[in-house]
């Protein structure tokens, strides 16, 4: 190992002691939810490590003390039937929910998912109404909430509401742009769990992608929020025109002693239709992107998430099936594992995916994410997102399907006008096209 | 009493306000050192005092079903 190396180690053993006690000393403010149970067991929170920890009904009985009524052997209710596997059944309630606050945002991304702009959206909900959406996650049992936007750092509230969620053992997380709202975001940095700034690229390439020079201002505020946080990261959202870039956004972060590097698929949603075309990686970038991330991330020494829509494109690697399971590596599990609320508090199954309509029958307008726990129950909520299991070739003989779920419903909705087909962009979904193509079975897919 | 096992763990927490991240870093190392890992989070849970928890409360009433819901935009 060389003297740079051993360097780097210490730098990152420093780092993670520090971010521990850190952690530990906001855990003694304001404890988290520490458990909740499912039809499999339970869901414990780690604070040290931080962690989810996903456990059977036996463990749970040693891990947990049960109150209240409980059944005829003493279980809890929601015991009551046979013990499921963890992706058999919803969860009884989301693990974390993402609230875009605003969609006001002066950037002007070309890509954007919301559609952000400066006016933001009609109706959109107050430091108030959110306190109350707060206060139904922590009902519900949800563990975390991410919050966005829009840029969600320009809200005067932003500091209130985190604090509120503290207060009801949600762990507030955050994206920002670092491109507005920076002096008030540092202020208040310390009551989130882990903030993560968005940045698409390096010097120019961050304006070849975003369609603006704003590299500089969010690299400024990435040093300025690492000066005054440990948990800080970045969001790369990986398209055709940064994917060779990569290992130097991971260098980047392993030289502002950055805690993550979280890579996304570029969605058609908002802005983001329009310019999907020409942003959207190939297929060959797509097939090359688990070796070079996990490259990157070995040569920096920077740990690396990967959004759920890349799922497909993990499977087309062929890693063990029994060690995706136990990361807990799904692909779409919108409306199961995650909710999303647009600015107006509509509920929906992930953030790119449209609130329900109303109910024929209802004067009332779309479910608000005040309504989780009433609308999480009710028959066929959030449509495609829970009916992965009905699927087509060829990921029905796809032995990934039970955790990839179909790869990312948005893509296939903008791609095929369905957002139950197979994921057009999956390597296997491709591959299986071509074999296809003359024969009777026709699916659109893009390379 | 079966000592019970641990099903899945999701690692670090998620910022990112438009879809669910989860942590790869792991399959750098594979399932060895994941194999090595788990049972310390195992003993961690087993040996520290029981968590208490409330059993889930009623939701508030449904709102109407029968509609196909949450397509995406």
């Amino acid at each position: 190992m060389t003297l740079a190396a051993l360097g780097r180690l210490a730098v990152r053993s420093w780092d993670a002691a520090r971010g521990t006690i850190d952690r530990l000393r906001e855990a003694h403010r304001h404890p988290p939810r520490r458990v909740r149970l499912e039809r499999f067991g339970a869901i414990v929170q780690l604070t040290v490590p931080r962690a989810l920890v996903f456990v059977d009904r036996a463990l749970a009985r040693r891990a947990v003390a049960i109150g209240g009524a409980g059944g005829p052997a003493g279980d809890p209710a929601i015991w009551g039937g046979p013990e499921t596997a963890v992706g058999d059944a919803p969860l009884s309630a989301p693990l974390e929910a993402h609230l875009q606050l605003t969609n006001r945002c002066d950037a002007g991304c070309r890509g954007c998912y919301t559609g952000a702009s400066p006016d933001g959206a009609r109706g959109e909900w107050g430091l108030a109404e959110w306190m109350r959406a707060i206060d139904e996650l922590a009902a519900a049992g949800v563990f975390h909430v991410a919050l966005g936007g829009g840029e969600s750092a320009v809200l005067p509230w932003l500091g209130e509401l985190a604090d509120h969620a503290r207060r009801r053992g949600i762990v507030p997380n955050l994206t920002t742009s670092g491109l507005a709202g920076l002096d008030r975001l540092l202020a208040i940095a310390g009551r989130f769990g882990q903030i993560n700034v968005s940045l698409d690229g390096l010097g120019p390439t961050y304006a070849r992608v975003r369609g603006f020079d704003g590299f500089a201002r969010a690299d400024a505020a990435i040093r300025a929020l690492r000066r005054v946080k440990r948990e800080v990261g970045i969001n790369v959202v990986v398209t055709r025109g940064n994917f060779d870039e990569l290992d130097r956004l991971f260098a980047y972060a392993a030289e502002r002693r950055l805690s993550e590097v979280e890579l996304l698929r570029f969605k058609p949603s908002g802005r983001g239709a329009r310019a999907y075309d020409g942003l959207r990686c190939s297929d060959a970038q797509h097939r090359a992107l688990l070796p070079a991330v996990l490259a990157a991330a070995r040569r920096h020494a920077v740990r690396v998430k990967v959004d759920c829509s890349y799922t497909p494109m993990l499977a087309h690697h062929r890693p063990d099936r029994a060690l995706l399971a136990e990361l807990c590596v799904y692909g779409c599990t919108g409306g199961d594992f995650l909710v999303g609320a647009k600015p107006g508090g509509q509920l929906t199954a992930c953030s790119f995916a449209a609130p329900p309509p109303a109910a024929p029958a209802s004067s009332d307008a779309r479910p608000r994410i005040t309504e989780l726990r009433g609308y999480w129950e009710t028959r066929d909520a959030f449509g495609a997102f829970r009916r992965w299991r009905d699927a087509r070739e060829p990921c029905a003989s796809c032995e990934y399907h039970a955790l990839c779920r179909g790869g990312c419903k948005v893509v296939s909705a903008h791609v095929t006008g369905d957002p139950a087909a197979p994921d057009p962009e999956c390597p296997r979904v491709i591959d299986h096209a071509r074999r296809a193509r003359d024969g009777r079975v026709h699916l659109r897919v893009v390379s | 009493m079966r000592r019970g096992r641990i099903l899945a763990i999701k690692w670090g927490m998620n910022p990112n306000s438009s879809s669910l991240g989860v942590d790869v870093t792991f399959l750098l190392v594979g399932a060895t050192v994941l194999a090595a890992v788990t049972p310390v989070i195992g003993a961690l849970l087993r040996w520290r005092r029981a968590v208490p928890v409330e059993p889930p409360a009623a939701p508030p009433a449904a709102p109407p079903a029968g509609s196909s819901h949450g397509e995406p935009a």
